[in-house]
């Protein structure tokens, strides 16, 4: 799954330990879920796509797509 | 709340357990515990440290816990018959029994500290082919360790009963399956490290 945390993160202006902070994980789950390296559950993937004020869809993209 | 209060538990027994090894001048144990400790909770110790408070056990690092215990008790179970025979057939010899089995708990404790590692890393990068052979070594793996179970009693019942050796059990069991079962295992390790490679490099799947 790819995703396009790190654009929408850049466009808010956040820093990878804030939204960490906002989403209520740690920093490296976020470089990890940013890299591709590890991919959240439907909870998490909500909780990261409200905090960056975007749907789910616009943030995490399947391969196959 | 619960993990940080189960943390709190684990400590305080860990330093009551430590203590206990202390006063039995247990010395290399007790080092043996600190070094682990460090090498899994580093990432946990330093904002301990830093900022007075532990980091929050997210849901990534609870799959990791879950895995890293799944797949070192796998481990362990598979070590333990492996030893159990490699012990039966007197293959140590004259190695004392608290150094063999120090042995397998620090192997143990490796398989532990690098599932919990680098379990994460490796998993995603596995396609679905990767994914298949993994699963195929790994019951392949479970299959050869019943197999050597079972042909060991199955050739001490004919012997038993038939009063002349069997060799056919016998090779099944003290070769063939052994063989298979450290292949399989081999297999499904060489797949966990490419899957871990290609996350250092940066591919998409292996």
């Amino acid at each position: 799954m790819k995703n396009r945390m790190k654009e929408y993160r850049a466009r808010l202006s956040l820093t990878q330990e804030k939204l960490a902070e906002i989403v209520g994980v740690r920093r490296e789950t976020i470089i990890y879920l940013e890299k591709g390296n590890y991919n959240p559950s439907l909870k998490l993937a909500y909780t990261i796509a409200r905090a960056l004020e975007a749907s789910i869809e616009d943030i995490f993209i399947l391969d196959d797509e | 709340m619960k993990t940080r209060l189960i943390l709190i538990a684990y400590a305080v027994i860990s330093l009551l357990g430590l203590m206990m090894l202390l006063s039995r001048e247990n010395v290399y144990v007790v080092l043996a515990l600190i070094i682990g400790f460090v090498l899994l909770g580093h990432r946990e110790l330093w904002p301990l440290i830093r900022y007075r408070r532990l980091p929050v056990i997210d849901e990534r690092v609870k799959n990791n816990l879950t895995s890293a215990m799944r797949l070192t008790g796998v481990f362990f179970f598979i070590a333990s018959i492996v030893l159990i025979l490699m012990m039966r057939f007197n293959v140590f010899q004259d190695t004392p029994t608290a150094l063999i089995i120090s042995g397998q708990l620090v192997i143990i404790g490796i398989v532990y500290v690098v599932t919990y590692h680098y379990y994460d890393r490796a998993r995603p990068n596995l396609g679905e082919r990767a994914t298949r052979w993994l699963k195929i070594c790994l019951i392949t793996a479970g299959l050869s360790l019943s197999t050597i179970a079972l042909a060991i009693v199955l050739h001490n019942l004919i012997s038993a009963w038939f009063g002349f050796e069997d060799a056919f059990f016998f090779i099944l069991g003290l070769l063939v399956a052994p063989a298979v079962l450290a292949a399989s295992l081999l297999g499904s390790l060489v797949i966990f490290i490419k899957g871990l490679g290609a996350s250092f490099r940066g591919v998409e799947q292996v």
